[in-house]
């Protein structure tokens, strides 16, 4: 009824694992960077997608939670010598405890006044990482350690996108349990209807309020994903543009889709370094192709890649 | 059953309702008429506790219910059929159903023997189980919203203008199964433009102007009222 998971969504996780452990030994370490930030921004996009595609809301906040969930863990490890796991945890719980504050606060707020909200949130946080000089190092950013796993030792590039394919997989089984259970039909319900939802006897309010707090948390474990392969943070990475570029993946792969946004995500998230070698000298057009693209996508296939790839196999159906 | 005693409401600095005093009796079968924005459809949100009322009171089987939750008012026993195609389109009809029974939804086994009397009601409906519900058409949406709101085992059931839309063949169709549930003891308030159908089908009437109750009494009496025939009925 609140159906078990296909034969398709628990293969995809094992295939991501799969490939994780057999490929790294092929990749340089170039690709194997690439590689990981793709998957921190299928975890972001993924996160992001609960509240817009599935749960119909707006937020503008994730990039703060991006932030928070890297800097929580890298300063607990760094400063405090807390070790990766633990920190990753408290991040998630700073995060969804954070996000549920929001929630009640804006309970009363529709709309574009709580997406307004949001924004005001993410300045709020950028603010932070700029100012607490201390604890964040300020705009200098931070040096960062690498990860401590805790239960083993970790040397390389190699391992530590082992680790972050690892994540992902685990995240993309959550993402496929979730939009299936009874909180995922409630999430769909709110997006289609508030007011049959409600006269059903879904709370709306809370509903929204859980739907924030799981997303918060995504982009969170996003943030710490981070942390695992960068050595450096600094608050420009989470400033307003990577807010953008995430909405683009979302656009371009076609909000409420899973495998939708996830080819979203990589798209555009492997664009900057293909951009880098074939514009080369004219990088400053780089801001012109992302606008293009999203225009483009737009345009002429409104529903993102998802969307298209849905009409073409229904076109394919009904020619035979 | 339900009593409405002179309940207003109002959204922002606009009156909706003014006064308004309504009952339904167990077992029967009442109706809500009224011109466009007369308030109708406000009224029962009212009802369901989607819109607060300013004033007044409401009761359902001896107890107070307005000021409380919309899903304490479900758990009641109150459901709606919303006006329009309110259906979640990109979800199969059998997945429209299951939430229907959001409040029954730790129940699964009774969710299933709900559902399979919603197709004994709508066979139509359990051919269409697998389809998205945006693919039916405008009548077996209307049948799948009743079918939804069933499915929270209401006692009364609030409909509004479920025959919006609808071909005049499909609306007799409708309204032979408005009496049909009512035989199986469902109570029912329902809200029409049809007002000619509606007071056939019914025992009582309301009609509401402007946010306040203007005529009401036994719907044969309202049929040959000449003030009502005149502004509802057309003739």
């Amino acid at each position: 009824m609140y159906g078990s998971l296909t034969r398709y969504e628990l293969a995809w996780p094992l295939v991501v694992v799969a490939a994780a452990v057999l490929f790294p030994p092929y990749l340089n370490n170039y690709l194997l960077f690439v590689g990981s930030i793709l998957l921190v921004y299928a975890v972001l996009a993924l996160g992001l997608d609960l509240i817009m595609g599935h749960a119909g809301q707006f937020a503008l906040s994730h990039v703060a939670f991006y932030g928070i969930g890297a800097y929580v863990t890298a300063i607990l490890q760094s400063r405090y010598g807390v070790p990766f796991p633990i920190g990753l945890v408290a991040a998630i719980v700073v995060s969804a405890a954070l996000a549920a504050a929001i929630a009640v606060a804006s309970v009363r707020l529709r709309h574009i006044y709580l997406g307004l909200a949001t924004v005001a949130f993410a300045a709020a946080t950028h603010w932070v990482f700029e100012h607490w000089r201390n604890l964040t190092g300020g705009v200098d950013g931070m040096r960062l350690p690498p990860a401590d796993f805790m239960f083993f030792r970790a040397v390389g590039d190699a391992a530590n996108f082992r680790v972050l394919a690892v994540m992902f997989a685990l995240i993309l089984l959550a993402t496929f349990l979730l939009v299936r259970s009874k909180l995922g039909r409630s999430m769909a319900a709110i997006r289609d209807s508030e007011h049959v939802a409600a006269v059903s006897g879904i709370s709306v309010a809370r509903t929204k309020m859980w739907v924030f707090m799981i997303s918060s948390a995504y982009a969170s474990v996003a943030g710490s994903m981070l942390f695992v392969f960068n050595s450096f943070i600094s608050p420009i990475d989470f400033t307003f543009a990577p807010a953008v570029l995430l909405l683009t993946m979302l656009v371009v792969g076609g909000m409420g889709s899973i495998p939708g946004v996830i080819v979203g995500a990589f798209l555009l998230g492997i664009l900057p370094e293909v951009l880098r070698t074939v514009l080369r000298n004219y990088l400053v057009w780089q801001e012109f192709v992302y606008g293009l693209i999203l225009v483009l996508s737009i345009t002429l296939m409104p529903q993102g890649v998802a969307g298209l790839f849905k009409k073409l196999t229904a076109k394919r159906r009904e020619a035979k | 059953m339900l009593k409405l005693e002179g309940i207003s409401a109002s959204y922002g600095a606009v009156q909706a309702l003014e006064g308004v005093s309504l009952e339904v009796e167990a077992g029967k079968i009442a109706c809500l008429l009224g011109a466009n924005g007369a308030g109708k459809s406000s009224t029962l949100n009212c009802i369901s506790g989607v819109v607060p009322i300013r004033s007044g009171a409401i009761w359902f089987d001896g107890q107070r219910i307005d000021g409380r939750s919309i899903e304490q008012i479900v758990r009641h026993g109150i459901a709606q059929v919303p006006e329009g195609r309110e259906i979640y389109p990109e979800m199969s009809v059998a997945d429209n159903l299951v939430l229907g029974a959001w409040i029954h939804r730790r129940d699964t086994k009774q969710v299933r023997n709900d559902i399979a009397r919603v197709y004994e009601i709508f066979p139509r409906l359990k051919e269409r189980e697998q389809q998205h519900a945006g693919t039916l058409s405008g009548g077996e949406q209307q049948m799948l919203m009743i079918g939804r709101a069933l499915m929270s085992r209401p006692r009364l059931l609030l409909m509004d203008e479920p025959s919006l839309g609808l071909s005049p063949v499909l609306v007799e169709k409708l309204f032979e199964v408005i009496e049909h549930l009512n035989q199986t003891g469902l109570t029912i308030l329902l809200v029409e433009q049809n007002a000619q159908l509606a007071l056939k089908t019914s025992e009582y009437g309301y009609i509401l102007e402007n946010g306040e109750m203007a005529f009401h009494g036994p719907s044969g009496e309202l049929r040959s009222n000449e003030k009502v025939r005149e502004a509802y009925l057309g003739t």
